[in-house]
């Protein structure tokens, strides 16, 4: 175990995550900024524009604000449950980062089943949703939780049979090598040769990451704020930095298999992936202020009748098409 | 286990811990820092304003608790396809064959709960 402790690719680790964490804080702050001026924008009016230049500082008073709030815990609430989904829902955030190859080089860890990593890690969350909800002893946060339970688990399905999809056609789970196959050009990218799987992929992770026109378990007309009706301060905190990190996960594995990674035209490099990985989390930016609130029932059924069973032909003809070419 | 998968495993555990830390810094800081009021209505569970009717902690009929089961089927089954990508190809058309039997038996839990009437509520 000393020889492992003294690995010294133990300092580059280190080191990697405390830069993650840095980047995961400053892109919650930048995405904060992001939708609240393009929220405004949508509706025709400035957003954010008292806190500095065109309101650029408004997210950090935001985070002081919410440092600086009482932390409440209602009296019937489990103590245990309550204090620790918080908590739970952010511990899995940093290791989803692990395997993103933002460069050939620029990458934490080479885990050659990195995809494996990422599924296992997203699925945490829904636990900590569950733990909230169960914990705070709200009835809208139970409601919120159950729903966020049967909304993970169903868009879990087609999300990775869309990736299944894409991996079938490298036979590899290692996001550098999928990058590494497609080329700069847009119609080398895995989207153009796989345009259903990148459908279904990204209306599965908006659905994962409880972004409207799916945020049923927090819908704020009808349940307050679901989950985390009960939460002040920094717990809320924590839950809303835990939301926008796996957004940023979600949109930076739809970069590396379906949009090329860092590979782009002219100038391949880091700046390619974050520009990519940008554009998707506004479009998810763009469908809250586009599209309302689907139904509960409407919300499973467009799952389990359209999404998964397109998925599954999906899969099928990949594998046929492979074995014809 | 060879020392490398170790040291990747021990990876693993340092993102996971450095996630831990700043995760409870801020909480512990809020903790300090802020106010600590203390009023005769600041605990009360939140229902809109009114005086809270009863406990949460009580059984409620979710109704789509049917669709948690064709989960179980699926989540588990889709499993099996991982290793299966990472051999596919490697034989003329034998693992095709097995895929399409695979996918197929499948398919066959959403054409029954459909049939059976689980997506209308």
């Amino acid at each position: 175990m000393e020889a492992t402790l003294l690995d010294p690719r133990m300092f580059r680790i280190v080191a990697a995550a405390m830069a993650l964490a840095a980047f995961v804080g400053l892109n919650a702050l930048v995405l904060v900024y992001l939708e609240r001026k393009i929220a405004g924008h949508v509706q025709r009016r400035p957003g954010p524009f008292e806190v500095g230049p065109h309101g650029l500082l408004q997210p950090l008073a935001d985070a002081l604000k919410l440092i600086g709030k009482q932390l409440f815990r209602p009296a019937g609430a489990d103590a245990l449950l309550f204090w620790m989904a918080p908590v739970v829902s952010f511990i899995p955030v940093l290791p989803l980062f692990l395997p993103i190859p933002f460069d050939p080089d620029l990458v934490a860890m080479h885990v050659e089943p990195g995809l494996l990593l990422i599924l296992a890690f997203t699925g945490i969350n829904v636990l900590a949703l569950c733990m909230a909800g169960w914990g705070s002893n709200n009835k809208w946060s139970l409601l919120g939780a159950s729903r966020a339970v049967a909304q993970s688990v169903a868009y879990e399905i087609p999300l990775l049979m869309a990736l299944l999809a894409v991996t079938f056609m490298h036979g590899s789970l290692n996001l550098s090598e999928i990058v590494e196959a497609q080329g700069a050009w847009p119609w080398q990218w895995n989207a153009f040769i796989q345009p259903v799987a990148f459908i279904v992929y990204f209306t599965c992770a908006v659905a994962e990451t409880n972004r409207a026109p799916f945020d049923l378990p927090e819908a704020e007309s009808e349940l307050t704020a679901g989950f985390h009706t009960e939460y002040s301060g920094m717990g809320f905190g924590l839950f809303f930095l835990a939301e926008y990190a796996n957004m940023i996960v979600v949109c930076a594995v739809a970069t590396a298999l379906f949009l090329g990674g860092w590979q782009g035209p002219f100038f391949s490099g880091w700046w390619w992936f974050l520009a990519k990985t940008y554009a998707l989390l506004m479009v998810i930016i763009w469908f809250r202020w586009t599209y309302p609130r689907v139904r509960f029932d409407q919300l499973l059924n467009i799952n389990w009748k359209w999404l998964l069973p397109l998925s599954m032909v999906n899969l099928m003809v990949t594998a046929l098409v492979m074995k014809l070419f | 286990m060879p020392p490398h998968l170790l040291s990747d495993y021990l990876f693993v555990l340092v993102f996971l811990l450095v996630g831990l830390v700043f995760a409870i810094a801020p909480v512990l800081l809020a903790a300090i820092i802020t106010p600590r009021g203390v009023g005769l209505k600041r605990l009360t569970t939140y229902e809109s304003g009114m005086a809270p009717i009863g406990q949460a902690w009580i059984q409620f009929g979710v109704s789509y608790y049917l669709f948690a089961l064709i989960f179980l089927a699926f989540d588990v089954d889709v499993l099996y396809l991982f290793p299966v990508l990472v051999a596919y190809g490697s034989f003329p058309w034998r693992d095709l064959v097995g895929i399409a039997l695979f996918v197929g038996i499948l398919s066959l839990a959403i054409v029954y709960a459909w049939c059976k009437g689980v997506f209308e509520w």
